[in-house]
């Protein structure tokens, strides 16, 4: 028989470091690595690494955290706002079902961003201070020499298919991700600044017990 | 006492928050050795290099899965572990209003349930109580058809389940 006994409100230590290394990574590759650079695409990696262990986690971690206790239903949803208009507070161990279409709009617009960026850059550079970012592409022809001399760079690709006579089509491809990439990442801003608000309207609706939940040593069980 | 209790679930957090972090750098490498082994397939095609970079790959990946796995264990664990000290400690008065609420006993029936708990029989609470024998009685049967036992024996034994 399980006692009834309610513990804190508090994410699990998988869920809280993938969620921050998730901001600081989209953070850096934001505002400090520049756009195309060798940096840029290992923080993509690294990106891609923490949402597929945060994926894993949600099949083989523990039940708040899996996928079980989150399913994206719009029923759900309209529920839950329904609650909220009569103002309600139900506890949800997990994300509300809003906070769970959320999750998913977010972790969906993650993956086309990490798609469209791998298929622009292929495998992380061997060193990523030696490729340039696209403003250092542009122009001269050393610094392109210089990058498709190393290993497995991401520049070594239209040079390829320059070889194979296929330019044009290869050209197309890769402006067709760019462009992916950038109206996602635009679509990511507009999710995350929807995410903080959301946030900020629950924390003020139910008390702070939703912000500690995430935030490291909050909701202390004592 | 309370003091001890702390540093106790400080240090299982210390242990589980570290296992977590191992566990994302090991994920964070694995993402990397398998990209870059795909791009050399991609660029060499097989190698013998090649086939034993693909097998570290996999036991990266196989220890990340894994990895995660024995931390749910360890989580679930550390729930359990708390869980149960929870019941055991002073705390015992919450759990038991907490599943007399559960229940929906009544206030009358949540103090005679508690009574019945410390092994006193339908005519000494009634005296407690200050109440006929026959609404005790009544009382009673009302809170085991409640909780879903037939006898105030099975009732104590539901909390004995908890602490064991």
């Amino acid at each position: 028989m399980e006692p009834s006994t309610e513990l804190p409100r508090r994410w699990d230590p998988i869920v809280k470091l993938t969620h921050w290394g998730i901001v600081a990574a989209v953070i850096g590759n934001a505002l400090v690595t520049e756009e195309g650079s060798g940096w840029h695409i290992w923080v993509g990696y690294g990106l891609a690494a923490l949402l597929a262990l945060r994926l894993l986690w949600g099949l083989v971690g523990p039940r708040e955290a899996r996928f079980g206790a989150f399913p994206p239903s719009l029923a759900r949803a309209s529920r839950h706002v329904g609650e909220i208009g009569r103002g309600e507070k139900v506890r949800h161990r997990s994300h509300n079902p809003l906070g769970a279409l959320m999750v998913y709009a977010i972790w969906g617009t993650l993956l086309v961003v990490i798609g469209s960026g791998v298929a622009m850059s292929g495998a992380p550079p061997a060193d990523p201070s030696a490729v340039r970012g696209e403003h250092g592409e542009g122009g001269e022809g050393e610094e392109h020499e210089e990058a498709s001399a190393g290993p497995g760079q991401w520049l070594i690709a239209p040079a390829r298919a320059d070889e194979g006579g296929e330019a044009g089509t290869e050209d197309e491809g890769e402006e067709l991700f760019e462009e992916m990439h950038e109206i996602a990442v635009n679509l990511l801003y507009l999710l995350v600044a929807l995410h903080l608000a959301g946030v900020a309207f629950e924390t003020r609706r139910t008390g702070r017990e939703v912000l500690g939940a995430m935030i490291p040593g909050g909701n202390r069980r004592s | 006492m309370a003091a001890s209790r702390k540093t106790g679930l400080m240090r299982r957090d210390r242990q589980t928050l570290l296992v977590a972090a191992v566990l994302v750098i090991q994920a964070v490498a694995a993402m990397f050795f398998v990209a870059d082994a795909i791009g050399d397939l991609a660029a060499d095609g097989m190698t013998r290099h090649i086939a034993v970079e693909a097998m570290i790959a996999f036991a990266l990946m196989a220890g990340v899965i894994v990895g995660a796995w024995h931390l749910r264990v360890l989580l679930a664990e550390a729930d359990r572990r708390e869980r149960a000290l929870t019941v055991a400690r002073g705390a015992l008065a919450d759990h038991l209003s907490a599943r007399f609420r559960d229940w929906g006993l009544t206030t009358a029936e949540a103090e005679v349930a508690l009574f019945a708990l410390k092994g006193c029989d339908a005519g000494e609470i009634a005296r407690l109580r200050g109440a006929a024998p026959g609404t005790v009685r009544a009382q009673l049967s009302s809170i085991y058809s409640k909780s879903g036992v037939s006898s105030q024996a099975g009732l104590v034994s539901l909390f004995f389940d908890d602490l064991l």
